[in-house]
């Protein structure tokens, strides 16, 4: 045990050494104007793969360098952190974490732990504070949620009420962390002002729901990045119409900073203060749509689509809910911005889902489900839409050459 | 973007929801499945408020406005129980309280290989619960199959 661990400590050093050797800065020599400091390595490495719950589709992964702040060499670097332009935020999984970071206490004293709300879920831990690099980018003391942490066991009936499952272990949340790069900066648009049942004060034995200032909360860590911070574009490549096992790309910090990741003629779509914008499809306007790669398809209602029937050995698969037709289906759509913006001629394919699943792949351009009448509002157009495109996704107010932001751009 | 037109309200719905505010105002048990008068006792345990209540063809639904900004609809039958409860807004409500007996059933579903974040479509006995959307933009909803009035379309319980 302990080896293992001197062993483990050995490696993140060396990972966090040369992790921290590529994002220098320049330094300034006497006399003259000080050379140029070389630019910041904005880009990191994604993967689309299984996952460590090996069995994730459409989920985009990358890495991200954890240290104790203030430290270069108490650090950690952790794979397989989900990237999310649906949510806001750097969780990460205390089941993988072997630091101990720590945790933010609010003007009482007190802990500050939150319950975070997915649609499938909730997870559960502190708010702890962490110096983080992902590529050359670095943001220090940065608030970040250490989910399933074995100091903060005891769940309010609040936050379980919230309803569920709870996703506090990597097999159940599919990721060993999630980073939310959405175009705001806080996962709680007035949790300073307003109690969500987001944030707790944690006293000795137990948790109730609190407001909580807006720079203790859990940010979108590009947004404290000190450099190349207003937004990100996430690169990928064209995945065939059947799928692929492994699919590679970039995402890349910061819009209009540096040369790779300057805009050039893409169609610019501003998103409200939900990240939502408008998708017309079939005849209709979904007025609460969104693109988001944390979703792991294209979710639509049509109920001219066969659905898919659960294999017999699966009775309960949540294949159901996703579709089935007998040959592809390419269908248009219109994406419209909040600033009237609209895309011209773009369709999306929608294959067979059963023989997605049958393939063992992890990666599906086709792959596209229902969505409950509840939500007939609503198009959610996810990581499919991100193959074989650069997606640009600036945060609020950022200033770059194609707009303002929040907005998308492809 | 608007739930329901305000052509489509009766005067009485709101009368009520001011007789159900002047009931037992404390009953333990929870909404879903359980009689009108437990809309009530959602609205104060969520400190919340009784935004609208209306009479539609075969059903009346109630808005409650919560501290959150979540609002959540309760639809009740002719026979007196809530058949039906919706939510939408930047967080879900106690659904511990709103399913009542409901709540866990759909305890610990394993993650299968295609569940993600931002969908889940449970059907179990006969609940089925419904949820969708994104961090700070979430909504759902969840019935009873064998209590839903003869005539109400699903598509309009949201």
């Amino acid at each position: 045990m302990a080896s293992m661990r001197v062993l483990k400590l050995g490696l993140c050093a060396a990972l966090c050494l040369s992790a921290f050797a590529c994002g220098g800065g320049g330094g300034s020599t006497a006399g003259g104007p000080p050379p140029p400091p070389p630019p910041t390595n904005n880009t990191a490495s994604v993967i689309v793969d299984e996952g460590p719950s090996n069995a994730s589709v459409n989920t985009l992964f990358t890495s991200v360098t954890v240290c104790a702040p203030g430290s270069t060499t108490n650090c950690q670097t952790i794979d397989h952190i989900q990237v999310d332009t649906g949510s806001y935020g750097l969780r990460l999984l205390a089941q993988v974490l072997t630091l101990t970071l720590p945790v933010e206490t609010l003007a009482n004293g007190d802990s500050l732990a939150e319950c975070t709300e997915f649609v499938d879920g909730f997870s559960w831990g502190p708010v702890a504070t962490a110096d983080i690099q992902i590529a050359g980018e670095t943001a220090h003391s940065l608030p970040v949620q250490v989910i399933g942490d074995s100091r903060f066991t005891n769940i309010p009936a609040n936050c379980s009420g919230t309803g569920l499952t709870e996703e506090d272990t990597v097999m159940a949340f599919g990721a060993n962390g999630i980073v939310g790069v959405g175009p705001f900066e806080l996962d709680c648009g007035d949790c300073d002002t307003v109690m969500h049942g987001l944030y707790y004060d944690c006293a000795a034995t137990s948790c109730t729901d609190t407001t909580v200032p807006d720079n203790l909360q859990v940010p979108n860590p590009v947004t404290h990045f000190a450099a190349d911070n207003n937004g990100v574009i996430v690169v990928l490549p064209s995945v065939a119409a059947g799928g692929a096992s492994n699919v590679m790309g970039s995402l890349i910090f910061g819009i209009d900073t540096q040369s790779d990741n300057a805009s050039g003629t893409q169609t610019v779509l501003t998103v409200d203060d939900n990240s939502e914008l408008l998708m017309m499809f079939n005849g209709s306007s979904f007025a609460n749509s969104f693109i988001d790669s944390g979703s792991n398809g294209i979710f639509f209602a049509d109920s001219s689509i066969t659905t898919c029937t659960a294999p017999p050995n699966d009775p309960t698969s949540q294949i159901v809910n996703f579709y089935c037709p007998a040959s592809t289906l390419t269908l248009p759509i219109t994406i419209q911005g909040m600033n009237g913006i609209m895309t011209n001629n773009l369709t999306f394919d929608v294959g067979n889902a059963i023989t997605m699943l049958e393939s063992n792949f992890d990666a599906f351009p086709q792959l596209a489900g229902t969505i409950p009448p509840g939500n007939a509002g609503t198009f959610d157009y996810g990581l499919p839409f991100f193959y074989g495109k650069r997606v640009a996704v600036a945060v609020q107010g950022a200033t770059t050459k194609a707009g303002t932001g929040p907005y998308i751009a492809f | 973007m608007p739930i329901f037109q305000s052509n489509d309200f009766k005067g009485a719905a709101l009368g009520v929801a001011a007789l159900i505010a002047a009931l037992i105002p404390h009953v333990a048990s929870a909404t879903l499945g359980q009689p009108e008068i437990t809309v009530q006792t959602d609205v104060e345990l969520a400190h919340a408020t009784i935004k609208s209540s209306e009479d539609r063809t075969a059903y009346r639904v109630h808005e409650i406005q919560m501290p959150s900004g979540t609002v959540l609809r309760e639809f009740v039958a002719p026979n007196g129980n809530v058949f039906a409860v919706a939510w939408q807004g930047p967080t879900r409500p106690d659904l511990r309280q709103v399913l009542g007996q409901y709540f866990g059933s759909f305890g610990s579903t394993p993650r299968s290989k295609f569940s993600d974040r931002r969908h889940v479509q449970i059907q179990q006995g006969d609940l089925v619960l419904q949820s969708g959307g994104h961090m700070r933009a979430l909504s759902g909803r969840a019935y009873l199959q064998s209590a839903i009035p003869s005539g109400v379309n699903l598509g309009d319980l949201h």
